[in-house]
């Protein structure tokens, strides 16, 4: 089913649903008791920034994010939030959840873009299993790090952290797949999950395989699951700070094609092993019922270790060892001074960048920051307008730093369910 | 060789039933209910502390690992939790505490609830569609709450039936003596006319026969604007309202100042176990507030 008539079919059971609740007293038969929660979240922004939309689709940050009009044509599609001066329409957010039966749960949320309709995730989870496990299965947002789990609107500034970014696009890392997690019988808080993905995403991970225009190389697509992830979570309260920490990590093949398989005499492939490992911490300190300040620190590392496919002047198939060490971090501080205000800052740091092919070190620029800060008002939970202004020295065109100072207004508000909020 | 068997049978299911029961309570005005009638056959904790906004509790991950290992979950309800508790009981992975199974307590489905709202629409604030969620402040609602507390502490454990049904009717023997007197001290408060912050003791203002003439929040969960403090003020200047009741969480800001400028009394009120000193569980509860009210 493509996109449309699955967007199609939704816009059709939405109404058909309601007009059930309004016969409800009348049909014998009626279901409408059984209405699943169902919400909606719009996303929309007017950004302000000193590179132009021509430029901004140009630049890119060496060895690490391609710009978005390369992005483009390797038919990967730009959902990025916030991405062009003037009015943004981030996303319209559609999420459906209920209890299936006494064993499973299940939730779809779904974005609707110009680009069409995404199934941003749709997953079961388990309601009684003993023991204290829980699986997951479905397309979800993977459970690594602190914030790949958070939707956009749980996010603290407009835009995700520029290494999760980097590292899993914008997106985050968003797999089909199943998760098992367990929580531990302790008299504090210890959880440890693993996931089985499928493990195809653009940035990191790959499943498609490829060979070049003359067949002579020839890279097999995935056949079993391309991804595995751990991750382990343990939180304590002393007195009025709560502290959550945590590990993870993600190993997966990465097969990246990038128009290996045409005729360009610049493209080229990877075939390797990645592996990405993640630590955060975050302090929450409480103060009163409506003011606290949450300390977060995410630190991410990638490790591609394989083969590199290039051409040469004839455009025949070149095979080169290529390493890839990369970091990044965060650490942002979000004040909450009263029941409807909070401001924040964040420091992004791209801090490592060494790729190293056949023994050559590439002389890749690294250390790269951002800055961000953000104040909001909250009138309710269930609206916020936030102002965001962001200083950025990662982006590159034609190895000459081009600095982008934004400014961005942010309206987001929900209707209907809204989900509880998780720490 | 059968008796020994017997005699290790019989050790081993005491030291099964021996274990005290978990139970896990959303407020502490629960905490201590459950602690009169559950005595040292359960331990209780609550998640939520006294000083805080019931509705906004932050949903640390250490109350996963309490619900975790929760043999019982006993809430307010009525919509109370549902900004914190929902997701947390999802990542609790713990069947027994689920919707739908024994071990949750939903303690609004044993009163009757007030201020059911007709239609519900967010333009109205932060409202309950299942009624106003703090009926606990009427201290005639408490041994409604005892008695589905007792109840159920002996659906779970069975064993210990008797002993929880007497610590019951020993609570409400003790309790329902204190009733009386708080009724009796309140009497005079009839007819009398306030303002409140948010609509936390309707319960016990509609029982007294006190009459509410407005909130300081325009609509629940809303902080007050200056447009709603100057229709309050027109309030004041020309009618008479004995007193401003005012919870511990929210901002005193407008109370202090309707207060002073129209000289009505504020008094500050505890809204749950352990919100001011000395209040530590149900029965100082109601002597603070009561007290409080009444000025001696």
């Amino acid at each position: 089913m493509n996109r449309f008539n699955l967007f199609a079919l939704i816009l059709f059971f939405i109404p058909g649903m309601v007009m059930f609740g309004q016969t409800s007293s009348d049909n014998p038969f009626s279901q409408s008791k059984f209405i699943p929660d169902i919400s909606f979240i719009l996303d929309v922004s007017y950004l302000h920034r000193n590179l132009d939309n021509d430029e901004i689709k140009l630049v890119e940050t060496p060895g690490l994010i391609l710009s978005s009009s390369k992005e483009t044509t390797h038919g990967q599609a730009n959902t990025d939030m916030n991405s062009l001066s003037g009015f943004n329409f981030n996303y319209a957010e559609l999420s459906v959840s209920s209890t299936v039966d006494p064993y499973f749960d299940l939730i779809g949320i779904f974005h609707l873009s110009a680009e069409g309709f995404d199934v941003e995730e749709g997953y079961f989870m388990t309601r009684n299993l003993p023991l204290g496990f829980q699986i997951k299965g479905g397309k979800f947002l993977s459970g690594i790090g602190r914030i790949n789990e958070q939707h956009a609107h749980y996010w603290d500034f407009a835009n995700m952290p520029l290494v999760y970014k980097t590292f899993f696009g914008p997106e985050g890392l968003n797999e089909v797949g199943a998760q098992i997690n367990w929580i531990t019988p302790t008299d504090f808080y210890l959880l440890i999950g693993g996931e089985v993905l499928k493990g195809d995403n653009e940035n990191s991970f790959g499943t498609d395989g490829y060979q070049d225009a003359a067949r002579n190389i020839k890279i097999k697509s995935s056949k079993a699951p391309n991804l595995y992830t751990g991750f382990i979570r343990t939180s304590i309260d002393v007195g009025n700070v709560t502290t959550l920490a945590g590990v993870s990590g993600a190993f997966g093949k990465s097969r990246l094609n990038n128009e290996f398989d045409s005729n360009n005499p610049d493209g080229h492939a990877i075939y390797a092993n990645t592996r990405i490992w993640n630590a955060n911490l975050t302090m929450k300190f409480i103060f009163e019922s409506y003011r606290d300040v949450t300390l977060q620190f995410e630190y991410l590392n990638r490790i591609t270790d394989g083969d590199l496919y290039i051409k040469d002047s004839t455009l025949n198939s070149q095979k080169e060892k290529i390493k890839k060490d990369q970091s990044g971090l965060y650490a942002q501080i979000v004040y909450k001074f009263n029941k409807n205000w909070r401001t924040g800052l964040r420091y992004d740091l791209l801090s490592n960048n060494d790729i190293t092919r056949d023994d050559n070190i590439l002389n890749l620029s690294n250390g790269l920051p951002q800055f961000s800060s953000m104040i909001e008002y909250n009138p309710t939970e269930f609206s916020r307008i936030r102002l965001e202004y962001s200083y950025d020295r990662t982006k590159y065109l034609e190895e000459e730093r081009k600095v982008n100072n934004e400014i961005l207004l942010q309206v987001n508000l929900t209707i209907g369910a809204h989900g509880a909020h998780s720490f | 060789m059968k008796k020994i068997f017997l005699i290790l049978l019989v050790i081993l299911l005491d030291s099964v039933h021996a274990k005290e029961l978990n139970v896990v309570v959303t407020y502490p005005y629960i905490k201590s209910i459950v602690a009169e009638i559950g005595g040292d056959k359960a331990s209780v904790f609550s998640l939520a502390n006294g000083e805080f906004d019931p509705h906004t509790i932050i949903p640390k991950p250490s109350f996963i690992a309490k619900l975790r290992n929760a043999d019982l979950l006993i809430i307010n309800g009525a919509q109370l939790e549902i900004g914190w508790l929902p997701q947390l009981l999802k990542q609790a992975n713990n069947p027994k505490i689920q919707v739908g199974s024994g071990g949750l307590l939903d303690l609004s489905k044993h009163v009757d609830l007030i201020d059911v709202p007709s239609s519900v629409s967010r333009a109205q604030g932060d409202i309950h569609p299942d009624g106003n969620p703090h009926f606990y402040l009427d201290f005639n609602n408490i041994p409604k709450i005892a008695e589905a507390v007792s109840k159920k502490l002996s659906e779970i454990d069975p064993q210990n039936k008797s002993f929880f049904e007497k610590n019951g009717l020993d609570f409400l023997d003790k309790y329902n003596h204190k009733l009386k007197e708080w009724t009796e001290r309140l009497k005079p408060l009839k007819g009398v006319r306030i303002i409140e912050y948010h609509r936390l003791y309707d319960y016990m203002i509609k029982r007294i026969g006190i009459e509410l003439v407005s909130t300081i929040e325009p609509l629940p969960g809303i902080p007050p604007t200056s447009k709603h403090i100057e229709s309050l003020e027109k309030i004041l200047a020309s009618s008479e309202v004995k007193m401003i009741w005012q919870d511990v969480y929210h901002s005193k800001d407008a109370a202090e100042f309707l207060s002073k400028k129209y000289y009505i009394r504020m008094i500050i009120l505890p809204h749950d176990v352990e919100a001011v000193k000395g209040v530590n569980d149900i029965f100082s509860l109601f002597d603070e507030i009561v007290g409080r009210l009444t000025n001696d």
